[in-house]
């Protein structure tokens, strides 16, 4: 694949598309990871909602990843602390940004604000969210890698959240064994994607 | 050492960044500025900063929307009409409000924030509403369960209403009550005693108003109302016989009409059925009996529902019975009745009965 | 497991001061749903129905209020009694509408087995299998209200 020739080749621009299509496709924080499941079956019962949380979500994170990549490289790490207290600044930075963005959804579309209810406040525990700062670090990206990663990471469970909206709206007319109903067949097609994007891994090497 | 020192200080330092970010934050993105609501198709307009639930704001500009829970979004009385600006039905509106009523523009004023020009409408009698701070000034037994409660106005001192209305009487928080809440009361006091607000309060079982007023409140205490709120009143037309049908504390706006009447010397024929169980669920009978004799036209008939009354001289039954004993037909009279649903609803049925058509009949229903 | 947020949200709305004084679960310190499913599975066992109980309340209800006070016979040696209160209460649910206050008395003429409960309690048996909670004033014991209302066969 093209791809993987093109990651074979050095150079920081090359990386960062790289970067962004494994974090979104190959590596994607919900269906190979496993993170960020709770809002991810929450929320994927309608489309219009689906889509706004992936945006919030994408916004989140990949500002939260750079900053805390910046947090990280430029003052933890200098100042020796960076094990003990990563953990806890990027918890606040994440809260903090929340509700920034809480914010700007009540002033930009009251609509989305009210469709989203409590599941706003809630991107804050979405372990997606820390995760991918998280492995950001262990991968020890700069601060653009991170924030092309961030961004890659919530397209990546954007992707994810929209194809289940999708696929649940064609659920509402077939036929589900009455055992399987709601959360059982949810999960049974969550496991059937994540196969699927397994098919995605020989793009990058 | 260094680390011990420099730890705290540097997560405290992005907490105080991250938080000063936000406050700037709110101050932009949160800011409605100033918003312009228009009542009534141009009646009045007002210019508010926006931000604010609409209740809040119009209780800010002394607009009083009736509401019992103080705009917690529990008791949906704070209906508006919004004809324009109010944007998508928030989740907390959508709870309370029917079908009909959301396609007909209704909202719950106390869940729809001001976020820019509004176009509203409301009851005209809503601009006579006004806010009072009052004194507890006397407090009797009527009976073993209702409290007639005077209250002397003290801000504004004077209140002006129609005998028939009611205030809503503010319980504070206290006890289990973390919030006050507001009930809503008929006025017992006739409009001549403007300065002087009287209640007939009946003890409701794990009431949150009536257990502070039958527990807490004493003589001497302040107490906060609003109103006049209510459309129950007498109608224009005096030349028709008026059948008054109510009983326990729903004798309190009749309690208000009569007195009127006697003070304006009204030659009005009318019939006062009042209903009760038992004797001592009887009050102000010498008063009533008086009325007779002062207002011609007037006339009062008590009446016991309850076995073994064997002391009682006067008519038996349900109420509803005694009337259509004592009602011949509906020929050229009206009918008024105040109380529960359950007896409103009986009283309808036995007076259009008698022929009295139902536009005739005016209630002031409690439930 | 944490309560959802609706169920919080509706816990919330039972707790006292909030829709009436003494709010709608008594002294328990039990959770909402743990308290309905208990409850539930009491009705399931002796094979009766919210829907059946919530229906004879609601029939005696009405009887009752037609009595205007007066206590009135409702069959089964059973006599009901309407105690007027006035105002309307919401169901702590939400988007249910509200309810008149006032309260039935229902008693056994007999055996002196007392029911208190309201219009509001027939809605939440009916459509949500809530008896409120114990030490609550118009707790119904399923067992109790299904043996008096005679929708089981137990002695």
């Amino acid at each position: 694949m093209i791809l993987a020739q093109l990651s074979l080749e050095s150079g920081p621009s090359i990386g960062l598309l790289a970067i962004l299509v494994s974090a979104a496709l190959t590596d994607n924080i919900l269906l190979t990871r496993f993170l960020g499941m709770c809002p991810f079956l929450a929320v994927s019962r309608e489309m219009k909602s689906a889509f706004g949380l992936g945006i919030a979500v994408t916004f989140v994170t990949t500002f939260t990843a750079a900053i805390n990549a910046a947090l990280y490289t430029h003052v933890l790490e200098p100042l020796g602390l960076h094990v003990g207290l990563k953990l806890i600044l990027f918890i606040v930075v994440i809260a903090a940004f929340v509700q920034l963005m809480e914010m700007l959804i009540e002033r930009i579309s009251i609509g989305l604000y009210y469709a989203l209810g409590i599941f706003l406040p809630l991107i804050t525990v979405n372990c997606a969210i820390l995760g991918t700062s998280l492995f950001m670090i262990n991968k020890h990206y700069t601060v653009v890698q991170g924030l092309v990663f961030g961004f890659g990471s919530g397209l990546g469970w954007m992707l994810a959240i929209v194809l289940m909206a999708g696929i649940r709206d064609r659920l509402k007319r077939a036929q589900i064994p009455p055992a399987l109903e709601g959360p059982g067949i949810s999960l049974i097609i969550t496991g059937i994607m994540a196969l699927a994007f397994v098919g995605f891994s020989g793009m990058i090497q | 050492m260094v680390t011990i020192l420099v730890a705290p200080l540097l997560v405290g330092g992005i907490c105080a960044v991250l938080a000063a970010l936000l406050v700037l934050a709110e101050r932009t993105l949160v800011n409605y500025g100033t918003c312009r609501i228009d009542i009534n198709q141009g009646g009045k307009q007002l210019e508010v900063k926006g931000g604010r639930p609409l209740l809040a704001t119009l209780m800010a500009e002394s607009i009083f929307i009736p509401s019992a829970c103080g705009g917690r979004g529990t008791c949906a009385y704070c209906k508006v009409h919004v004809l324009e600006g109010g944007g998508p039905v928030a989740p907390t509106e959508a709870t309370l409000l029917s079908d009909e009523e959301r396609k007909a523009d209704v909202r719950i004023s106390c869940q729809l924030k001001v976020r820019n020009d509004l176009a509203i409408e409301i009851p005209e009698e809503l601009f006579r509403v006004r806010q009072f701070t009052g004194v507890v000034e006397r407090i009797r037994d009527l009976t073993h369960d209702i409290k007639e409660v005077r209250v002397r106005l003290a801000e504004p001192d004077a209140i002006d209403f129609t005998p028939g209305q009611y205030v809503q009487l503010q319980a504070p928080a206290y006890g289990k009550n973390p919030e006050p809440v507001y009930r809503a009361y008929s006025i017992s006091s006739p409009p001549s005693d403007g300065g002087h607000v009287e209640m007939m309060i009946r003890l409701v079982p794990g009431g949150i108003c009536t257990t502070w007023v039958f527990e807490i409140l004493k003589e001497g205490d302040e107490v906060h109302l609003n109103g006049p709120y209510g459309e129950f009143r007498l109608s224009d037309d005096s030349g028709k016989e008026m059948i008054w049908i109510a009983g326990g504390s729903g004798m309190a706006p009749f309690w208000s009409i009569v007195r009127d009447l006697r003070e304006k010397k009204a030659e009005r024929k009318c019939t006062y059925f009042f209903g009760a169980v038992a004797e001592r669920d009887l009050f102000l009978l010498d008063e009533f009996r008086a009325l007779e004799k002062e207002l011609p036209g007037f006339r009062f008939l008590p009446a016991l529902s309850g076995a073994d009354q064997d002391g009682w001289a006067g008519e038996k039954g349900l109420i509803t019975e005694v009337v259509g004993r004592h009602l011949p037909d509906g020929e050229g009279k009206e009918g008024y009745l105040c109380g529960s649903g359950g007896m409103i609803d009986a009283s309808v049925k036995v007076l259009t009965a008698k022929g009295i058509p139902e536009e005739r009949i005016y209630y002031d229903k409690f439930t | 497991m944490k309560q959802s947020p609706h169920m919080q949200r509706v816990a919330a709305r039972m707790a006292p001061g909030v829709l009436c004084r003494d709010g709608f679960v008594g002294d328990e310190p039990r959770r909402l749903e743990l308290i309905l499913e208990t409850d539930a599975s009491t009705i399931a066992g002796l094979g009766v129905t919210h829907e059946a109980i919530a229906a004879r309340l609601g029939d005696i209800f009405d009887r009752a209020r037609a009595g205007l006070g007066t206590p009135v016979p409702v069959g089964e040696g059973l006599v009901a009694t309407y105690h007027e209160g006035m105002g309307r209460i919401p169901c702590p649910w939400g988007g249910c509408g509200t309810f008149p206050k006032g309260e039935v008395e229902l008693r056994h003429a007999e055996s002196g087995e007392r029911l208190l409960f309201t219009a509001l309690s027939v809605h939440m048996i009916a459509a949500h299998g809530f008896y409120q909670g114990r030490g609550s004033r118009y707790r119904i014991e399923p067992r109790a209200a299904a043996r008096l209302l005679g929708l089981t066969e137990e002695a």
